[in-house]
């Protein structure tokens, strides 16, 4: 986008490059900005624009005359979080109203949000594709986490998961962690079991698998936060290796 | 961010396709040969127009604009004016037609910093993934130099009018006088827009353009008679293509510049020679800048 012409200009004689005629090069240009709410921006020049009314604008420059394919290469890189919600409402319409996106990003809770189809590349390879959910259920179903009122309790608690789903627990302070890999069922198993040894918990969640923990898996390098998948230490030397 | 629209059969719809809702703002595709000539010309305004747009919003430029001729006008036609004597008597007559043809010259150094500019931004790569004509940005940016100079020549014609320059030739022969030396400056701006996209950043683009322009100003029948330079320097300020523009427009002025050299055909036949000079640039810069053009980030 030109910084030196406001936004509307940059719009009009976008839409005037798309061959739109005069007319409706103006109407289209006013009907993106009220979209991607830039209309109080309309007259002050792009270079006093923040990033992410930048990026709205030049979303908006792309979708001047609809196209059936969009791809937008990194869309929300540098944005904060309130601006990047907005591109993503933007996708979102746009994938309502029929046009496909292809977008790229190393945000894989944008990937998350926004993408039916995932395509995970690694070192310029194709390292898996399908659905989030698809992806997420290579890595297992999900973890529980449990969190105590007293961390006196934590022991008390781990045994308990431990006697439910059969694994072993890793407690951080008053944290129980656990992977469950029967998923909700094992939520309502393991609560039914706090009730019978009469623990209170504070809080108690099923996690899935985030989409980063898919990618440190396909790639077979875990992320370092990643709970209850510990590496051996040898096992680490071998793959640096 | 980049983005890149891809539009209805630019990668050929399958046979199978689902019927899709018709769109009120498709891709508007040029049906004939008539139209696509339309779209091309309507590109290169539009362009045009967009950089005329952008000058306005650019402090340094509008000042630029107005204060330069002014400057130039006062700072050589008194500061040296007061101690070099011409043969045809008045010097800022005899200047002004040199200060017209140098300012003309300039518009190189300009389009070749804006053109740089432009290849090193993410705009170019945005035209060059929209259905419009390859050539127009360079139009465009050489059109707007013509007329976002405009005002410049028009002030600095104002200021040799006050100190003392007057046309005598006929208003014909001023009005053929403007449009040629406006004709070496598209000749400029295109060998500034070739400079531009040939150069590596955009101070490399300052200097290529500049030091061949600041030279060519100076020595030159610009600001002296030639006659009384030393030999060696003579020489070339004689051959100098501009010294063949000046010395056109001083003739179609009617403004005294004393014998032409004897043996310097440009400077016996300055009109077609700068005329030769300014149409040999544009055959020669155009397709070479627009080839580049075509080239870079490929």
């Amino acid at each position: 986008m030109d910084e030196l012409l406001t936004g509307r200009d940059n719009l009009e004689i976008m839409g005037r490059l798309y061959h739109l005629r005069g007319r409706h090069a103006a109407a289209r240009a006013d009907e993106m900005l009220a979209r991607f709410r830039l209309t109080e921006a309309a007259e002050r020049l792009v270079k006093t624009y923040s990033g992410g009314m930048r990026r709205r604008l030049d979303l908006a420059a792309s979708l001047l005359v609809e196209p059936r394919v969009l791809f937008l290469d990194e869309p929300t890189t540098g944005l904060d979080p309130i601006a990047r919600a907005d591109v993503w409402q933007a996708v979102r319409d746009l994938v309502a109203t029929g046009t496909t996106v292809l977008l790229t990003t190393q945000y894989l809770e944008e990937a998350d949000q926004l993408a039916d189809s995932i395509v995970v590349i690694d070192r310029g390879r194709v390292a898996a594709s399908g659905t989030p959910g698809e992806l997420k259920r290579r890595v297992g179903s999900g973890r529980v986490s449990l969190v105590v009122v007293d961390e006196a309790d934590a022991i008390a608690v781990a045994v308990a998961v431990e006697s439910v789903l059969g694994v072993l627990p890793r407690i951080t302070g008053r944290t129980v962690r656990a992977d469950a890999p029967a998923g909700v069922d094992s939520l309502g198993a393991l609560i039914a079991e706090l009730r019978r040894r009469d623990i209170a918990v504070e809080d108690i969640g099923l996690h899935r698998p985030s989409l980063d923990e898919v990618f440190g898996h396909l790639t077979r390098r875990p992320l370092p936060y990643t709970p209850n998948r510990t590496v051996p230490a040898g096992a680490r030397h071998r793959r640096v290796r | 961010m980049s983005t890149a629209p891809v539009f209805d059969g630019m990668f050929g719809e399958p046979a199978d396709a689902p019927a899709r809702a018709p769109r009120r703002y498709g891709l508007v595709e040029a049906d004939s040969r008539m139209q696509l000539v339309r779209f091309g010309l309507a590109d290169a305004y539009n362009l045009t127009r967009r950089y005329v747009l952008r000058a306005r919003h650019q402090p340094d430029v509008i000042v630029g604009t107005l204060l330069l001729p002014i400057i130039f006008v006062v700072l050589f036609g008194y500061v040296f004016g007061s101690s070099i004597s011409v043969g045809g008597g008045h010097y800022r007559a005899f200047l002004m037609s040199g200060l017209f043809a140098q300012t003309q010259m300039y518009a190189a150094g300009s389009v070749a910093v804006a053109v740089s500019t432009d290849m090193s931004e993410g705009v170019i790569d945005r035209f060059k993934a929209m259905p419009i004509l390859r050539a127009s940005v360079l139009i465009g940016r050489t059109a707007s130099a013509l007329i976002v100079g405009l005002p410049a020549f028009v002030i600095m014609i104002g200021c040799a009018l006050m100190v003392g320059w007057r046309p005598h030739a006929g208003i014909g022969n001023a009005v053929a006088g403007f449009a040629l030396l406006m004709l070496f400056g598209q000749a400029c701006a295109w060998l500034g827009a070739y400079i531009g996209v040939l150069a590596r950043s955009t101070q490399a683009a300052e200097t290529l353009a500049m030091l061949p322009t600041f030279l060519l100003g100076f020595v030159s029948n610009v600001f002296v008679d030639t006659s009384r330079l030393p030999s060696w320097l003579r020489v070339m300020a004689n051959w100098n293509p501009l010294s063949a523009l000046v010395a056109a427009s001083r003739k179609l002025f009617g403004n005294e510049a004393g014998p032409a050299p004897s043996g310097v055909w440009t400077l016996q036949h300055p009109i077609v020679a700068s005329l030769l000079l300014s149409v040999l640039m544009l055959g020669l810069f155009v397709p070479l800048a627009l080839r580049r053009y075509e080239g870079v980030g490929r």
